[in-house]
């Protein structure tokens, strides 16, 4: 470790001249999405927290990317719209892999900086919740012709589940700090009202299609909130 | 004083951690020493401002880090290395100090100087551009004290920053910690009682979460000149203090 305090013969001060010089090589240039994040966010920290989350990065978009374009060929082929039961599942599993302290190997750092981890956190979800909503609606647009619902309604009719089940999962993960278990009770939970409704209404797809769930969908989200918020408190600390 | 303690307590269930500790520190190199389990790691989490206490006081920096916009202001003028740090595996040397830098809200353009000087003071100038993977132990604890100098805090707090430094870095490390200490507030927590002879201007030690002597390095060392057991004076003193304190 080196003494900052090195002069030339001459007086200069090598030590800062070098350092000018290493500050310009070793400079990281952010590129143009993440600068216009920051300025959108009013914050380059945020930015680059979000852009370095795990579920925004090209390998796990591919992936998304790739199983809603499954999701949308299955919805073609067997005339079931089987995208709109797959989106929340990946919004879901997005978001609990998102922030936390399973994902961020420096998460106790993380957690003593200004830019604080519930903003970091936030960010991250609405990103990621925006990102899959996009993709799903892609795939539902793709889709739609075949399904034999009301198109309009059921293009967005599995946006408020998908809303519900982002919001378990992500009130499960936080609680209890773990990406898995969150994903294991949003799955959980979506699988089992899939089966329920199909058991109960006949159709696959009655759990997107029944109007009577959306008030409970939306219930569970809101509860699931104030989890979040609750869980995400700064007094809590990390374990 | 930038750090101001009241009958600071933590607990965690049933077991107490930190146990009515009250002290002030200015300026200077303030080693925390004690057993495992004595309470220093958690004691440094609530400076760090990540852990908050149970009940008592707690000001850093002249300010209540229990008000949002205080906590804020207190972590930006505040560097931290946990014990166990993590890091980033695809990142740099260079792109993790920036990262936390900006974490710190510094001032974007002053960053790059910022990087660069902390990774020169850690003697990282060669790998600055190196992947974090490939590092080793020793070299990824200078990154961490890196992060945690980038912003020149008034606040350092250092969890074990020795563990994994070769002789020769620990030696640099040490005058490191002269040189910050000039100029703000340095705690650091050690089992290694040369550390703290060679760099603390100050020193508390910490048992079952009560701090049982505070001192100059000199008054510990005096305290075991006849009695401790132990290498060097120091550590006789240490040895003397923790069994006075459980006697």
């Amino acid at each position: 470790m080196s003494d900052p305090n090195g002069t030339g013969q001459d007086g200069v001060d090598l030590d800062g001249v070098w350092v000018n010089v290493a500050a310009e090589v070793w400079r990281r240039r952010p590129g143009r999405l993440e600068r216009a994040t920051g300025r959108l966010l009013r914050s380059p920290g945020l930015a680059r927290a979000l852009l370095t989350t795990p579920s925004l990065l090209l390998p796990w978009l591919i992936s998304s990317v790739l199983v809603f374009g499954v999701g949308a060929l299955a919805t073609l082929g067997v005339g079931q719209p089987v995208v709109w039961l797959v989106a929340p599942a990946i919004a879901a599993v997005g978001i609990a892999y998102a922030y936390g302290p399973e994902i961020d190997p420096a998460w106790e750092l993380s957690c003593s900086m200004a830019v604080s981890d519930r903003m970091v956190l936030l960010t991250r979800t609405v990103v990621v919740f925006a990102v899959n909503a996009v993709l799903g609606l892609a795939a539902s647009v793709v889709s739609v012709g075949t399904a034999s619902q009301d198109a309009a309604a059921i293009t967005f009719a599995w946006l408020v589940p998908m809303t519900a089940i982002c919001a378990l999962t992500l009130a499960v993960a936080v609680a209890a700090r773990s990406a898995n278990a969150g994903v294991a009770a949003g799955l959980g939970a979506w699988i089992t009202t899939v089966l329920a409704q199909r058991a109960a209404g006949g159709q696959l797809t009655a759990v997107i299609t029944d109007a009577n769930l959306y008030f409970p969908y939306l219930a569970v989200a809101a509860c699931c909130a104030v989890i979040v918020l609750y869980a995400t408190r700064p007094q809590r600390g990390p374990r | 004083m930038n750090i101001e303690l009241t009958d600071l307590t933590r607990t965690f269930g049933r077991n107490t951690a930190v146990r009515h500790i009250s002290l002030e520190a200015g300026t200077g190199v303030f080693g925390l020493l004690g057993p495992n389990g004595a309470g220093k790691t958690s004691l440094l989490r609530m400076l760090a401002t990540v852990l908050p206490p149970s009940s008592g006081t707690l000001r850093l920096l002249g300010d209540d880090p229990a008000k949002p916009a205080a906590r804020r202001d207190i972590r930006r003028r505040l560097g931290y290395l946990p014990q166990n740090l993590g890091y980033y595996p695809s990142f740099t040397v260079v792109e993790f100090i920036e990262y936390f830098a900006l974490l710190k809200e510094m001032p974007p353009g002053r960053i790059p100087k910022a990087v660069a000087s902390a990774v020169e003071r850690v003697d990282l100038g060669p790998r600055a551009q190196t992947k974090l993977r490939t590092l080793s132990g020793g070299m990824l604890r200078r990154v961490g004290i890196a992060q945690a100098v980038v912003n020149d805090p008034e606040l350092l707090l250092l969890d074990e920053p020795t563990a994994g430094l070769d002789p020769e870095q620990r030696v640099a490390f040490r005058a490191l910690l002269r040189d910050l200490g000039q100029g703000s507030t340095v705690v650091v927590s050690t089992h290694l009682v040369e550390d703290v002879g060679a760099a603390c201007t100050e020193v508390a030690l910490m048992d079952a979460g009560s701090v049982v002597f505070r001192g100059t390095p000199g008054e510990l060392t005096a305290l075991g000149e006849r009695t401790g057991v132990g290498d060097s004076p120091l550590e006789r003193g240490y040895t003397t203090a923790l069994a006075a304190a459980r006697s």
